[in-house]
């Protein structure tokens, strides 16, 4: 069932999208059918593979270079309130410009090549990252920190040893957030200027009016993006192993009668 | 469980506890004011009331976790408190990222001390068989039940190995028949110390205190306390625990009554 | 009132929704046309026909639309979600090529815009010059056709350059030197943004170095809808306000600025000036063998697998 329930949803997806070409009557150059697609994608495989090389790559870099700045971030937020009070509303305001205003900005400092896309990437994740582990940081449960100071421990082995573990399932949530959202900023930069990956490839398709290979470049992303986010998931249930997940669904729907 | 309680250097050299002229606000709204209390050196005092009395509040400003408006902590030998209290709260605080074992050498791992040495673990190892935990050392406490979580902790609390032990109702959450077992595990193995145990368990208090308060009003203030005889843990069939009990009872009602 | 004075005015109001309705329908609705990008003086005769009511004198109400993404206006016209489009001659071919429904129904700008720049005080004084250089582009889609007939005629070939997507800032490329040419810089804009700041362009043009001559702007419609009787008026009233601009070139500026006030600055003055002698005079006239000429370039260099027939995607209309 467990190879089984991937391969339904795929080809459920794919049904859906055939149906919305046939039933919406869509032109081939708004929405090719995935016939199509498939036919593009078989014939441009190689090129294809490569471009999607190079944006993976991007990610990747992307994802690990935010996700570390985030937690150095919060790590610094978190230990120094004057920080907190100054830096925090730069970093609000460094997420609400969009990201297509700062592209040009990035690519004229960094250039056209791999640095641009890993900045966009980087500035993309950062935010969420800092602010889930910040969360977690500061939300550590009250009776470790009074048994801590009764045992005598240093501000730096409170934050080592008790809220940075404890903050583990936060920053996990952070970096799912992150890399579901990474391959966004990865393919802005390369619109705004790049030479190869899967956005510049969807660019000079949509200039050729290639759509079937625009939506073929389309795809891959998609699968890159979804590959990559079951494997980070992965990666971190094994770290936050300790934690108990507790699923809503198995709470009892009616409320049993317990004596009063 | 072995009965074998770890020798405390001799009972009259644990320090007494002095508090005087606390004053504790909460919102403004004083909980308690001018307060003293006197926990005895090498003996264990309760401190029992009615919720929201403000037992926890002292507790905790004895140790060192709250900061009151006005009061003085001393200690009968003259030194500072900090460093010598063990703290066990309701709750067992087990980090569940850690294993048993990890968890009962907290303390050594809060303080940074560098690797710790092997009869430091000897002596950890030894602790979780006295609490009757040997074979669980490597498993994390979820794998543990609420009773065996709470002997982890006391095993953690052992492990401080200090003078002066504050306890806020650290049986209270487990059932009566792992209460029982604990508290008597708990009078074996902090023999000689200095204890401070807030319960809302009267026959736990008589059980186990030597000098037994209630705390009561607003503001509160404590009474003259009980002083059960024999050595503990005391059996609940004696009658003149039993008559303890009833006065301990009454004042609790009266207790109440002013809340 | 009376029931029957009720009855009278519920008639009237009746009879006035029906005449209404039967009015002719196709003539209320506004025509719409999507610009190829913002509005610029490229844009002039739509402008000042706006302006000076020709569209409303041939009973036509025009919607000027700029798109945020230049590759969508042909696709929508193709779609029939909108009646016209503002296209590019090399582009229609490729697009005709994919199977959209497209037919060139007039001219805009009849001759090329696209050049390729170099800094005036740069290393480059011609384009063999290019040999190991980095040359940046917008992606028009058809650059490497371009730059590979350019550098053929002085002996290079596409391998000898390094080709940099730079989308659309193309000055700051050249400006910040991370390239070292560009090529899909507007003659008629970029050189005179390059000059205000103060930084002058060399430009190479196209036309002149082994590209066939074309329509830089031209006027597409859907395929299917060439019997729609606006289409005509629209390319008259176009007609006449070319020849407006040609004959009252300043107070045709002036017509322009009164309609877009932000425009009014010394870039879109001097794009003014250097576009309007590049204007179609005769919007609706169709050069067939110039078509020709192009689409067989476009075959030749690998672009399209066939150059189709002019007839199919180029028409003069009645």
């Amino acid at each position: 069932m467990r190879l089984l329930r991937p391969l339904i949803i795929f080809a459920g997806l794919i049904a859906l999208w055939q149906s919305t070409v046939s039933f919406l009557s869509l032109p081939h150059y708004i929405l090719p059918a995935p016939a199509r697609v498939a036919a593009a994608w078989w014939d441009r495989s190689g090129s294809i593979l490569h471009h999607a090389s190079v944006t993976g790559a991007e990610i990747l870099v992307g994802l690990a270079l935010g996700a570390m700045l985030g937690c150095l971030s919060a790590l610094t937020l978190a230990s120094y309130r004057p920080a907190r009070r100054w830096l925090m509303p730069m970093l609000v305001v460094s997420q609400s410009i969009p990201v297509f205003a700062l592209a040009p900005i990035l690519v004229l400092w960094l250039g056209y090549g791999m640095g641009s896309k890993v900045a966009m990437a980087t500035l993309i994740i950062y935010f969420p990252v800092t602010t889930a582990f910040l969360d977690g940081l500061r939300r550590t449960e009250p009776g470790w920190l009074d048994l801590a100071r009764t045992m005598g421990a240093s501000r730096r082995s409170i934050l080592l040893h008790l809220r940075i573990p404890a903050a583990l399932p936060a920053l996990a949530s952070g970096i799912r957030v992150a890399t579901a959202i990474a391959p966004i900023g990865a393919v802005v930069g390369e619109w705004v200027g790049s030479s190869a990956g899967l956005g510049f490839m969807m660019l000079h398709a949509n200039a050729r009016m290639q759509i079937d290979v625009m939506f073929a470049a389309l795809f891959t992303l998609g699968v890159m993006a979804v590959a990559l986010y079951y494997a980070v998931d992965a990666v971190l249930r094994r770290f936050v192993s300790w934690q108990a997940e507790t699923d809503p669904s198995r709470d009892h729907n009616d409320a049993r009668s317990f004596p009063q | 469980m072995t009965a074998n309680p770890e020798p405390f250097p001799r009972p009259d050299t644990a320090p007494s506890v002095t508090l005087t002229g606390a004053r504790l606000e909460f919102d403004g709204v004083p909980l308690f004011e001018n307060l003293d209390i006197a926990v005895e050196g090498g003996r264990w005092t309760c401190l029992l009331g009615p919720s929201g009395v403000g037992k926890t509040s002292l507790l905790r400003l004895i140790a060192g976790l709250t900061d009151a408006a006005a009061g003085a902590v001393s200690c009968g030998d003259g030194a500072r408190l900090d460093g010598r209290i063990a703290y066990m709260a309701q709750q067992d605080l087990l980090l569940p990222w850690a294993t048993v074992l990890e968890n009962v050498m907290l303390g050594h791992r809060l303080r940074g001390d560098r690797q710790p040495r092997g009869e430091e673990v000897d002596r950890a190892r030894a602790l979780l068989a006295q609490v009757g935990l040997a074979s669980r050392e490597t498993e994390r406490p979820a794998a543990l039940s609420g009773g065996q979580r709470q002997r982890v902790a006391l095993a953690r609390t052992l492990m401080e190995d200090r003078a002066i032990v504050l306890m806020d109702e650290p049986f209270s959450a487990v059932d009566a028949i792992t209460r029982y077992r604990l508290q008597e595990q708990a009078a074996a193995l902090l023999a000689g110390r200095t204890v401070l145990l807030v319960t809302h368990d009267p026959m736990e208090a008589l059980r186990l205190g030597d000098v037994v308060h209630v705390m009561a009003g607003h503001p509160a203030h404590l009474d003259r306390p009980l002083r059960p005889t024999g050595t503990r843990p005391r059996d609940p069939a004696d009658p003149k625990l039993r008559e303890l009990q009833s006065d301990l009872l009454r004042r609790l009602a009266a207790a109440e009554g002013m809340s | 009132m009376t029931i029957s004075t009720a009855r009278r005015i519920a008639a009237l109001a009746g009879i006035m929704l029906l005449l209404i309705a039967a009015m002719p329908a196709r003539a209320a609705e506004p025509l719409t046309v999507l610009l190829d990008w913002f509005v610029n003086p490229d844009h002039a005769p739509l402008v000042i026909a706006q302006q000076k009511g020709y569209f409303a004198k041939h009973g036509l109400e025009v919607e000027l639309i700029a798109p945020a993404n230049p590759n969508d206006p042909p696709k929508l016209v193709a779609a029939g979600q909108a009646d016209i489009a503002i296209g590019y001659q090399p582009q229609l071919v490729l697009q005709v090529a994919e199977g959209l429904p497209l037919m060139r129904i007039g001219t805009l700008v009849a001759t090329p815009l696209n050049c390729l720049v170099v800094l005036a005080d740069g290393p480059i004084a011609t384009i063999a010059d290019l040999k190991g250089r980095k040359i940046g582009y917008s992606v028009g889609g058809f650059e490497d056709a371009l730059l590979g007939a350019m550098l053929e005629k002085h002996g290079l070939t596409l391998d000898d350059v390094t080709l940099v997507n730079v989308n659309f800032s193309l000055s700051p490329a050249l400006f910040s030197g991370q390239v070292d040419a560009v090529i899909g810089a507007f003659r008629n804009f970029e050189l005179n943004q390059m000059d205000i700041e103060g930084r002058p362009g060399r430009a190479f043009y196209i036309e002149e170095e082994g590209v066939p001559d074309y329509d830089a702007l031209i006027l597409l419609a859907n395929k299917d809808r060439l019997d729609d009787p606006r289409l005509r008026p629209f390319l008259d009233a176009m007609g006449e306000a070319v020849r407006y601009i040609i004959n009252y070139p300043e107070e045709s500026w002036e017509l322009f600025i009164a309609a877009y006030p932000d425009l009014d600055d010394e870039l879109n003055r001097r794009a003014w000036r250097d576009t309007i002698p590049r204007l179609a005079l005769r919007p609706a006239a169709l050069d067939s063998s110039r078509y020709r000429k192009l689409s067989k370039f476009l075959e030749k260099r690998g672009l399209i697998a066939k150059a189709p027939e002019t007839s199919t995607y180029a028409v003069e209309i009645d």
